[in-house]
């Protein structure tokens, strides 16, 4: 399987269910009322494509992926975490 | 058999969870929506990925140390960013009042 199947593999499906979905939720990062509604909607997209790469390693049997997806879900950590210590001292304001 | 059926659940736990957060009212509503339906259908991906690849060991160990991973960190995440907006001043759009409801 190197990627001339790629509809024919339930993986691949589901690679193209997670693109779909993140694409969605870019309509709320781009038009959030307020800044946490943006964050929790870059938060799942992270999250979602650290999935899809995970499922990238095993479609394309390249397993070095599966580290760049566990180093992208502790950078995700990080700055969740920097974003709400920011928004605790900080104003309402957009 | 139980991985694809693992597989079709997750991606229909994350497209409920994208649904969600498009059509939450507030922001506190939508982080309930993306912490369950982000975290549990990730889980349930990456454990019928690791059930399907046909992987040395090492390799779906490390797919379950992902899954570890997503499970600590995303409820943390979503945990410090309620606490953020809160103490910033957004204000949840729905009232809870059980007694007003209860003894009318």
């Amino acid at each position: 399987m190197a990627g001339e199947d790629f509809l024919v593999d339930p993986l691949g499906w589901t690679i193209l269910v997670l693109l779909a979905t993140s694409i969605i939720l870019f309509y709320r990062v781009l038009t959030g009322p307020t800044m946490p509604d943006r964050i929790v909607g870059l938060n799942t997209i992270t999250t979602k494509v650290v999935v899809v790469i995970a499922l990238m390693a095993g479609f394309l049997e390249e397993y070095f992926l599966i580290d760049l997806a566990i180093v992208l879900i502790m950078v995700n950590a990080v700055g969740g975490l920097i974003l709400a210590k920011h928004f605790e001292r900080g104003k309402k304001d957009d | 058999m139980i991985e694809y059926v693992l597989l079709l659940l997750g991606a229909a736990i994350m497209v409920l969870g994208a649904l969600g957060i498009l059509r939450f009212p507030d922001v506190y509503t939508r982080l309930h929506a993306s912490t369950k339906c982000d975290t549990g259908g990730a889980m349930s991906i990456l454990i019928a990925t690791a059930l399907i690849i046909p992987a040395p060991t090492m390799v779906k160990i490390k797919l379950l140390v992902l899954t570890f991973l997503i499970v600590m960190i995303n409820p943390m995440v979503s945990h410090a960013i309620a606490r953020g907006a809160h103490k910033s001043g957004v204000k949840p759009k729905g009232e809870v009042d059980m007694y007003a409801r209860d003894n009318p």
